[in-house]
């Protein structure tokens, strides 16, 4: 007895002690259903007992599928936009709350901030009662002269306004991400500039920018991979994820909508495959290139 | 000090200095003015949620721009406590994410203990499994998963909900850089003093990691809070569903009863809002360490 307990507390087997609840949670729950996806996305599903397996079938068909091909237009769309609005926005907005030129900053640091404590649930809601045909928005912008717009109605609508929740729901999170980064920066470089005589915008593009740059691109990696798999937003604002001409599917909502409305586990699978393979490959492309890691491990 | 070349600010003209120190004054003025229009923007539509769950349900689709309603009234949230079962959602929502936060503490504690403090076989490729593992895509595993907790006889019960997400990689990532810190002679003189791994681990780990539980509780209990897409899965019975599912199927209809969703949000928006200006600290220390993607 007393040698059994003599082995468990022993310094040897301890670190398995602690570890094993998370390893065994992280086997049934990550690393079994992985598996589990990848063989489910070869079979077909005849209720939930009776599985064939039909080789590639699935994946085949997803490449005729045009709804497929529509969610994958929407998700590069929607990640390249919020890009472009969401790491310049938070980076200026960053660099000018540190600038000492605002007074009572943290005030305005905090309201900017206050969207990313809301469920994605209720910013959808929200949002899809302010986009409304007589919403607060377009009323609004009737007070500028601005004709009424069918924001969540009009193809050509549905996505930007995917972008502009996005960009209420993450420009605070991102000022605080840049704002970790600044504040890393050295006062010496900057002083030093100013004894040279540089100007602030050449302080911002020769000091600042470049010294941005690793923090730039993990917002740049998080975003790309978090906008590859937006769901909540699109799902909410338009009922069901049911956009106009399926102007705003995306890859999870279509993945949601296969597996849970149509009951189709294996394309649903077939494309969960898809999209990991995407992210696997943009985030290898980037630690490749940009060498996010470089510094650490 | 007077650098010879170099153009100090000491040698310039008292009106140039003056003229300088005034351009500065109006660009401060202009910044601050430009964040106030900013925060305002930024207010509409946590303003605008709270505004109409307290407008005469006839009045919250034709308000327009109107900033206050004609007369503020308590009847949308009557009604929420009348026809949709909001009290009980509330409360799963509570024990739900109360016990993922507590559930995920635990294991992610233990495990970065385990990954910071010790040398042993494995280790290094445990951690880089688990690191990798940030990178899967949760819409990967929903049909496994789903299959998996029918055949375990999860469906509809709080396990089903908590313990598919407990396995954080970030969780347990957050631990182990923060236990890095930890001095070894600390340990080392616990050891001396005759406790065993686990005493050590009770008397002498935990009471010095508290900021760092605190953390993680706060952002594991926001993100179940928050979470839709699990949930949604688990639960189908309205008496089990935590408040993001239970709002979605009030909003997921064609003709939405705005008086019950915008009465819904603003009391499901309320405990995190308050909650972060008591714990700052807690909260942007959490999501700086973060980073990956808080929700999906």
């Amino acid at each position: 007895m007393s040698q059994i307990k003599a082995f468990l507390t022993s310094r040897k087997i301890a670190p398995f002690v602690f570890l094993a609840p998370y390893l065994i949670l992280f086997s049934v729950f990550k690393v079994w259903p992985v598996i589990q996806a990848v063989k489910i996305s070869f079979t077909r599903f005849q209720g939930l007992q009776n599985q064939t397996w039909i080789g590639l079938q699935n994946y085949e068909a997803l490449l005729s599928n045009p709804r497929f091909s529509m969610a994958l237009r929407n998700t590069t769309i929607y990640t390249v936009g919020t890009l472009l609005v969401l790491i310049p926005l938070p980076l200026i907005l960053a660099v000018l709350l540190n600038s000492g030129r605002v007074v009572k900053g943290t005030v305005f640091r905090i309201v900017l901030f206050l969207p990313a404590l809301t469920s994605l649930v209720v910013v959808g809601s929200v949002f899809r009662l302010l986009l409304g045909r007589d919403g607060f928005l377009n009323s609004a912008l009737g007070l500028f002269g601005v004709e009424p717009l069918r924001w969540l109605e009009v193809a050509g609508l549905t996505l930007p306004s995917l972008i502009l929740l996005a960009v209420w729901r993450w420009t605070g999170i991102n000022i605080m991400y840049f704002n970790a980064g600044l504040v890393n920066i050295s006062k010496e470089l900057y002083e030093a500039a100013a004894i040279d005589g540089a100007n602030a915008r050449q302080i911002f593009w020769r000091i600042t920018l470049p010294l941005l740059k690793p923090t730039t691109l993990f917002v740049v990696i998080i975003s790309i991979i978090g906008g590859f798999q937006v769901f909540v937003e699109p799902f909410i604002l338009f009922v069901n994820g049911e956009s106009p001409g399926n102007s705003a599917l995306t890859i999870a909502v279509l993945i949601y909508r296969t597996a849970f409305l149509s009951f189709q586990f294996g394309p649903a699978a077939a494309m969960g495959v898809i999209l990991a393979i995407i992210i696997f490959i943009l985030s290898l492309l980037q630690f490749r290139y940009f060498g996010a890691f470089k510094k650490e491990a | 000090m007077n650098v010879p070349g170099r153009p100090s600010t000491l040698i310039r003209q008292p009106e140039a200095v003056l003229h300088l120190r005034n351009q500065r004054w109006v660009w401060t003025a202009v910044i601050t003015a430009f964040f106030v229009v900013l925060a305002f923007l930024f207010l509409i539509p946590l303003y605008w949620m709270t505004i109409s769950s307290l407008r005469p349900q006839a009045e919250i689709f034709s308000a327009g721009t109107k900033l206050l309603p004609s007369t503020a009234t308590l009847d949308n949230y009557r009604r929420l406590l009348s026809d949709v079962p909001y009290p009980r959602w509330f409360m799963n929502s509570l024990l739900q994410s109360t016990g993922y936060a507590v559930v995920t503490v635990i294991i992610c504690t233990m495990g970065g203990f385990a990954l910071s403090k010790y040398r042993f076989r494995l280790r290094n490729p445990i951690f880089i499994l688990i690191l990798l593992s940030q990178m899967i895509p949760f819409h990967l595993l929903i049909v496994s998963l789903f299959l998996l907790i029918i055949e375990l006889g999860l469906v509809e019960s709080y396990l089903g909900a908590i313990l598919p997400l407990a396995a954080h990689p970030i969780g347990i990532f957050f631990m182990r850089q923060y236990m890095l810190s930890l001095e070894d002679e600390m340990l080392d003189a616990a050891r001396v003093d005759g406790a065993n791994e686990y005493r050590m681990f009770f008397s002498v780990v935990l009471p010095n990691v508290k900021p760092a539980l605190s953390t993680l509780f706060i952002l594991f209990a926001l993100e179940y809070w928050n979470n839709l897409l699990w949930p949604l899965i688990v639960f189908r019975q309205p008496q089990n569903m935590p408040l993001t599912v239970g709002i979605a199927s009030l909003v997921n209809q064609y003709r939405v009863q705005y008086d019950l969703v915008m009465a819904g949000s603003t009391l499901a928006t309320l405990p995190f809002i308050v909650l972060f200006f008591f714990l700052r600290r807690q909260f942007t220390e959490g999501f700086a360490a973060y980073g990956t993607g808080i929700e999906k």
